[in-house]
């Protein structure tokens, strides 16, 4: 139970070193069998397990996959290996022998991490994904999370595009309005740091526990899933050294085009005179402008990236160490963006008594990270007249009439001269004490500590910038720290009772507690641009710091019962006692129970190569979720402000009441039941897994419907648990063999679908949230999916004014304006006539997998999807608005010029008086997408090519990463945040990298 | 061997138990850092510091720092401006009056002054009891509490008509649901707290330089003889408590002549002479300019022509009408001070162009230059809620209303000598009445009185046919009022509805 399945390759060396040490006994009489052992893709098997049937006669494999034995001629050789099935082969005197192994069930014999242990696939009850480092080793990305993306079923993946900046994870839908975040635990311990902060190269499995019967076990923080990573270790065996470097360059994967300098000026005359407005008259002649500057092609470049691990492991008997070292520069496709980490994984473990095993964990990451002054938005929107630079080499901008040449700040000059940065520390590191007391019973006692600390640092000189300059130079910098504290102590027993009743126990206690704080000044007014320490400015514009806490104290238990592998039951409990809650209301209990059933176990079960494994899973469970609430919103307090008087307006400290504390505040949870089953079918060349389930998130935290007369400044911000919500869906993996031999092929296949529905927020008023030029966006409402869209609907263009006539009342509209719906039929196109608009929750995610190989050569084609989502394209308001001196997208060139001229893009007016811009579905558009995600073709050079470098295997992949896109979205990229707004985001990627790794 | 070391073991797991279950008690008590225990003694730091925060929701957007300002918008002196778009639009729909329950500035209007009675409402309950609090700082901190509950209300009631009365602090558990009371009991109470507080507050002249803007005597004066002012058209006899309210300030040690107009809005002349009451502001940059308590006036930053680099911000608000600068009288000192037009004197060495607004004007009063105030969020500008100019109008008005209409040109005369006008005598009480109520819209444009100016004299049929003059056709009785919030209405099962909306 408490064994990981061993990479093979590490345990082929290990198990031919163990080979080579094992004395051979000769025999008289014998023939010398020679022979290879491969497996059905062809490749050599180092370390495999030769023994003549019936003795203690055996060898291993060498390098070659090759075996000498000297042995009874008519005896019968028995092949085995890790992985595959153990194969007999009669001899009858042949001395050459190819040996094939197919193999074994390979899903159902992996070894998965669960909270506080590690189970056999084959006893799982729950429903819980994996994926191992040969999964994600050629990805060219720099986070893990983009690693993984579409390839766990029911585990939604967002990229941020920014370098460093961290992707979204949901499992299984949105659970709440609220963060419905999954908990993070890397080596056992829960940590709220950043998978940016891994090197992919460290990390060994991540295992995703999506049901509650395996959540449960982390309580209150389970709700919405909980991604356990695990670290490399060492093996047994000679020392390893491992090299590997990535060098990969990056452009957008698609940028709008806009219009030219001659193009927008015309547009601008347009505009102008549609509104009644002079027209610029240095552009009575637009064409005379040419192309001008292209603005988004100034902002973007070719990203490069660089990646270098090195790693060395091995151990003894006893002990096990792995260490690596990291590197990875990253600048970004954005001019100023820029990505530097250094990482460093130690990780080892020794049985220092008999009876008690240590081992540790530690991280250490340290980054830094640049973004300088970027606004996607401003070089969208920066007008292509004017140049990057004066003659006088000053940055230009706009100047003059802002309702010709617009108000909009040159989007590059910024970037070179302000600077953000944050540099970040984190050291993650846990010590586990293993007391095994009886070969059933054992004690662990783990420490985890967990410290983090960034820095933030913006620098803005001033600078004469058009329109607006600013005026002083500004130094800003905050210091924060966070400090997790994590102590675990549990017995862990695991006996078989009369052979039959195998029963498994875990029960202990865990302690965590968290204290963060921070420290921020800004000052103003510094005499050199160059010389700009905190010491040298001039007026304090702003300091201040605070230091939070919080601590969780939890009891939990897990019972695993299997009775002669066919019937298996867990059970677990968790009790959490958070500071968060009121006394009252602090302790909280957490059950789930799950059963399987391995239907293919019984004995009536035919024996055929049709189904060879069949188990049936199904289990309930209640989770939490504490992600979104404050560390103290249960305690009414008093703040500190000030209010001014006297002459000289000193400050005075004022004490406020502003927020209304809610003393009953608890955790949002979530009940999940969930169905399933994994087969594994023709010779078990076929694997699928398929689980159904139903979420019904209840307690949510909505806003307190509190009346302004109750005196509160936030009657907004207190919270009450008042809401529901419901996920339920499908997830469905398979896995086929389709060919084996010399050419293998093998296919991955993901599907999750998932429906999400609000079924009540404490009020039938909607919440209105994500505002963009003054207004929202996105409704929250009972009966409808989590972030719909919600807004006016277009019905055409006005081609005259007759239309115009005889249409609801539309105040502004004009010939050419958008029409539209009088929703409600009363006359007028008002507030009332808004309805739903879009959904941004897919549907349906789905990933599809194809590996081919050829003696060296490997080939891997990935697709991703989603679909049955939509994409507000908040760029569009003003790239398509044609209402205000923005740059446009070449869209516009189709708009509405006159009676029949177009039907869907209007007129180009300024001030905009009919609102063709306000929320509509005129900005909804189709997010689904088919990416071709990666192809990596790789090749693995012969081993006799590389035994006089001493090297034992060496590897040069060349990787692709967002190939193609099919999808109908016109913007940068379909693959927007969780809400769905398209709004200013940082591109997308495509990544083309060429990869090294060399093992010793 | 492995019996020893069982032992150990054993021992072990036995201390590891007993540690836990020590540190289990206490473990999970974590208390916020940076916040004040509701629970802690009042001395008498503890009470300034419960009144001072009284105060802040006087510096919101919701009320001195824009919406009050705005109230000249909605009366007609003033177009939004703005930037255009969606910004502004809930001032816009109200200045035409077609406002719904959802309206923003309906909203913001109501949500800030509960805010401050909350407050209040906590000093009067933490400090009736309070035993460490010495004598003259409970009677002034009760006195500041009770002025500025009866002010919050008072903005309110002349708002949306009868309120809830919510006299002490709301505690979590309790029904959030509280029922308006009457126009008449509303008013009742604020005239209790107002009188309370002239009994409490001392004299303007008493503070120290330090405590100088607090509430005085003579704003709680200043604030009784507008609201008798304002009962006046239904209650006459509140005119001779109006003229003698009126006397009892100029007697504290008020005179005009020593007082300059335009120091009433500089930035750098807090709390002067004239002033009676001012809403304070440092300029401190520290504080959200956009949040609930910005320590910097809104005003010149809002109001500083759009485009034109007068000043920090100039976002472009509040742009005079031509009918509202027509009414200057030839001569009159305060127009080239109050707005800006083409040909007037330049302003911070810049020509102002008609091109910056709409209406060819801008709001000038309140400009701050980029050298006291270089940026959006450091204007340090107090505004001012009742000045002396004001006093000597209500006079006037009180005076011309009692009949007395050849008294009534004295204090008016006052005002008008100042703006360098001539003298007025001899008219009609109809005409002397105009005349007050044109002198009250000239001296304090912008300054947030027109409208309820408008709204109490002839018990706002003035405000409804003026309206109706410059072309607002929507405006009827029930239109006087703003709606009650949505949001309130949602939440609060006992709130009703104003009548027409």
């Amino acid at each position: 139970m408490q064994k990981y399945k061993m990479p093979i390759g590490r345990l082929r060396m290990m198990v031919c070193l163990i080979g080579m040490l094992l004395p051979m006994c000769m025999f008289a009489q014998q023939i010398i069998v020679q022979g290879v052992v491969k497996d059905q893709t062809g490749e050599t098997v180092i370390g495999a397990s030769v023994m003549e049937k019936g003795t203690t006669n055996g060898t291993i494999t060498g390098i070659d996959g090759d075996f000498s034995l000297n042995m009874s001629p008519n005896g019968t050789l028995v092949v085995s290996f890790v992985g595959y099935k153990t194969q007999e082969v009669q001899v009858k005197g042949q001395k050459q022998l190819q040996v094939v192994l197919s193999e074994d069930a390979e899903m159902l014999d992996e070894v998965v991490v669960i909270g506080y242990g590690t189970m056999k696939k084959s006893d799982l009850t729950g429903a819980v994904s994996s994926i191992g480092n040969k999964d994600i080793k050629d990805s060219p990305v720099s986070n893990l999370g983009q690693a993984i993306q579409g390839k766990i079923s029911g585990v939604q993946i967002v990229d941020a595009g920014k370098p460093g900046d961290n992707v979204s994870i949901k499992i299984r839908g949105l659970g709440s309005i609220n963060n419905c975040d999954p908990l993070v635990v890397i080596d056992g311990v829960p940590t709220d740091l950043g998978l940016s902060s891994l090197n992919m190269a460290d990390v060994e499995r991540l295992d995703v526990l999506k049901d509650a019967s395996a959540t449960a076990i982390y309580g209150s923080r389970g709700a919405n899933g909980v991604v356990m990573i695990t670290t490399k270790r060492g093996t047994e065996g000679k020392g390893k050294l491992a090299v590997s470097a990535n060098y990969s360059f990056q452009n957008a994967t698609n940028v709008p085009s806009l219009l030219n300098a001659a193009q927008y000026a015309e547009l601008s005359n347009d505009m102008m005179v549609n509104s009644g407005r002079n027209p610029n008259p240095e552009w009575a002649n637009p064409s005379e402008l040419g192309a001008g500057t292209d603005w988004m092609d100034e902002l973007l470049r070719t990203g490069v990236m660089q990646n270098y691990t090195v790693s060395y492991s091995g151990g003894n008997e006893k002990s096990h160490y792995y260490v690596s070292g990291g590197f990875l520069d990253q600048s970004g496709i954005v001019k100023s963006v820029n990505y530097r980490r250094f990482t460093f994984q130690s990780n080892s473990d020794a049985q220092v008594l008999k009876w008690l095993k240590f081992s540790n964990n530690i991280t250490f990451s340290a980054d830094t990270k640049k973004s300088g002054s970027y606004n996607i938005g401003d070089a969208l929107k920066a007008l292509p007249i004017y140049p990057v630079k004066n003659e006088d080499g000053s940055w230009s901008g706009p100047d003059g009439n802002s309702e010709w040449y617009g108000s909009t700040r040159n989007p590059i000059g910024p970037t070179e001269l302000n600077k953000s940065q944050t540099d970040g520390y984190n050291f993650l590191a846990n010590l586990t004490a293993e007391l095994t007391f009886t070969k059933w019973l054992k004690f662990k006692s783990t420490f985890g500590y967990d410290a983090k600390f960034w820095f933030i640092d913006n620098f803005t000189p001033k600078y004469n910038w058009k329109p607006t300059p600013t005026e002083e130079t500004s130094r800003y910098k905050s210091d924060n720290k966070s400090f997790t504290y994590l102590w675990d102590n549990y017995f862990l027993f695991d006996h078989t009772f009369a052979e039959k009743h195998r029963v498994g126990l875990m029960a202990g206690m865990s302690a965590q507690w968290n204290t963060n704080d921070y420290l921020n000044a800004q000052k103003n007014v510094f005499m050199f641009d160059n010389v700009h320490e905190m010491d040298n400015g001039e007026e304090m514009y702003a300091i201040g710091g605070n230091e939070t806490e919080w601590a969780l104290l939890s009891y939990m238990a897990r019972v695993n019962y299997s009775y002669e592998d066919r019937y298996l039951l867990t059970a677990t409990i968790r009790r959490d006692g958070s500071s968060r809650f009121g006394k009252k209301h602090r302790w909280g209990t957490f059950p789930s129970v799950s059963v399987a059933w391995r239907t293919s176990q019984e004995k009536w079960f035919p024996k055929n190569d049709y189904i060879n494994d069949l188990k049936v899973r199904a289990g309930y469970g209640v989770t939490g979720s504490q992600a979104s609430v404050g560390n103290y919103s249960y305690l009414a307090s008093y703040n500190t402000s000030v209010y001014p008087f006297g002459i000289s307006s000193g400050n005075q400290t004022a004490l406020v009441s502003s927020t209304l504390a809610n003393p009953y505040i608890h955790w949002e949870e979530v009940a999940q039941t969930n169905i399933g089953f994994d087969t594994s079918l023709f010779n078990s060349r076929v694997m699928f897994s398929f689980d159904a389930y139903l979420k019904e998130t209840r307690d949510m935290l909505v806003k307190a419907s509190i009346p302004i007369t109750s005196g509160f400044e936030d009657t907004t911000t207190t919270y009450t648990n008042a809401g529901k919500v419901r996920n339920q869906g499908i997830e469905m993996s398979l896995h086929t063999i389709n060919l084996t031999g010399e050419l293998g092929w093998e296919t991955n296949l993901t599907a999750t679908y998932n429906k999400n529905k609000i079924k009540d927020l404490n009020s039938d008023v909607p919440y209105y949230i994500n505002q963009i030029n003054n207004s929202y966006v996105t409704m929250l409402a009972k009966d409808y999916p989590i972030n719909v869209f919600y807004g006016y609907v277009t019905d055409g263009i006005f081609q005259n004014q007759s239309e115009v006539n005889t249409h609801a009342v539309q105040p502004g509209a004009e010939p050419g304006d958008i029409r539209f719906r009088d929703l409600n039929n009363d006359g007028v196109i008002n507030d009332s006539d808004r309805t739903v608009i879009g959904n941004p929750n897919p549907s349906w995610l789905f990933s599809m997998n194809n590996s081919l190989s050829y003696k060296g050569f490997e080939l891997s084609v990935f697709l991703q999807g989603i679909a049955g989502n939509k994409i507000y394209n908040a760029n569009n308001i003003d790239n398509t608005g044609m209402a205000a001196a923005y740059n446009q997208t070449i869209d516009v060139l189709e708009r509405w010029q006159g009676e029949g001229t177009s039907n869907s893009m209007p007129r180009a007016v300024f001030g905009d008086p009919n609102q063709n811009t306000r929320v509509s579905d005129r900005f909804v558009e189709n997010g689904s997408y088919l990416r071709l995600k990666n192809i990596t073709l790789s090749y693995t050079f012969p081993k006799q090519w590389l035994q006089k470098a001493r090297i034992e295997n060496a590897r040069l992949s060349l990787s692709c990463e967002n190939v193609a896109t099919i999808t109908g979205y016109s913007g940068f990229d379909p693959e927007v945040g969780i809400n769905g707004i398209d709004q200013n985001r940082y591109p997308i990627s495509r990544t083309f990298s060429v990869g090294l790794n060399f093992n010793f | 061997m492995i019996d020893s070391d069982m032992k150990k073991i054993t021992n072990l797991l036995y201390m590891l138990a007993v540690l836990l279950l020590a540190s289990c008690s206490d473990f999970l008590d974590k208390s916020p850092k940076n916040t004040v225990d509701p629970e802690t003694t009042v001395t008498d730091d503890v009470a300034i510091a419960l009144t001072n925060a009284c105060y802040r929701t006087l510096q919101s957007s919701n009320m001195y720092n824009q919406r009050i300002w705005t109230l000249d918008i909605v009366a007609g002196n003033s177009l939004v401006g703005a930037g255009g778009g969606t910004d502004g639009l809930e001032t816009i729909q109200a200045s035409n009056f077609i406002t719904q329950s959802d309206n923003g500035m309906a909203l913001y209007m109501w949500r800030s002054p509960w805010v401050g009675i909350g407050q209040c409402n906590i000093v009067l309950n933490s400090l009736l009891e309070a035993e460490a609090v010495s004598e003259r700082i409970k009677n002034r901190c009760l006195g500041e509490a009770y002025f500025l509950r009866a002010h919050y209300y008072y903005v309110l009631v002349r708002l949306y008509g009868g309120v809830p009365l919510r006299l002490a602090p709301y505690n979590p558990g309790e029904p959030t649901d509280i029922a308006r009371a009457t126009v008449e009991e509303t008013y009742a109470q604020i005239i209790s707290d107002c009188k309370n507080a002239v009994d409490l507050l001392p004299a303007k002249s008493s503070y120290d330089d330090e405590n100088v803007g607090r509430a005085c005597k003579d704003a709680a004066l200043a604030m009784l003889a507008d609201i008798y002012l304002t009962l006046a058209p239904n209650h006459t006899e509140y005119y001779q408590e109006v003229s003698d309210l009126c006397d009892e300030i100029t007697n504290l040690g008020y005179d005009l002549s020593s007082c300059k107009y335009e120091d009433n809005f500089d930035a750098l002349v807090n709390n002067e002479p004239e002033s009676l009451f001012e809403v304070q502001y440092s300029g401190n940059t520290e504080y959200d300019f956009w949040g609930n308590n910005p320590q910097s006036s809104w005003l010149s930053t809002f109001m500083g022509p759009r485009n034109s680099d007068f000043v920090a911000g100039s976002y472009g608000w509040n742009q005079p009408t031509e009918e509202f600068v027509g009414q200057y009288e030839s001569g009159d000192k305060r127009k080239d001070l109050t707005v800006l037009y083409a040909g007037c004197p330049d302003f911070d060495g810049k020509a102002y162009k008609s091109s910056y607004s709409n209406t060819g004007y801008n709001v000038r009063k309140f400009l701050v230059s980029k050298t006291v105030s270089p940026e959006y969020n450091t204007n340090p500008a107090n505004f001012v809620v009742y000045r002396y100019a004001d006093v000597l109008l209500k006079k006037a008005e009180a005076l011309n209303e009692m009949g007395h209409s050849d008294q009534a040109a004295v204090p008016l005369n006052i005002v008008r000598k100042r703006a360098g006008l001539p003298e007025v005598s001899g008219l009609s009480q109809e005409t002397m009445r105009e005349k007050i109520i044109h002198e009250r819209r000239m001296e304090l444009a912008f300054e947030g009185h027109r409208w309820f100016d408008m709204i109490r004299v002839n018990n706002g049929e003035y405000a409804i046919k003026f309206l109706h003059s410059i072309g607002k056709s929507n405006v009827n009785k029930n239109r006087l009022l703003f709606p009650i919030p949505q949001t309130e209405m949602d939440a609060n099962t006992l709130m009703v509805q104003n009548p027409g909306y």
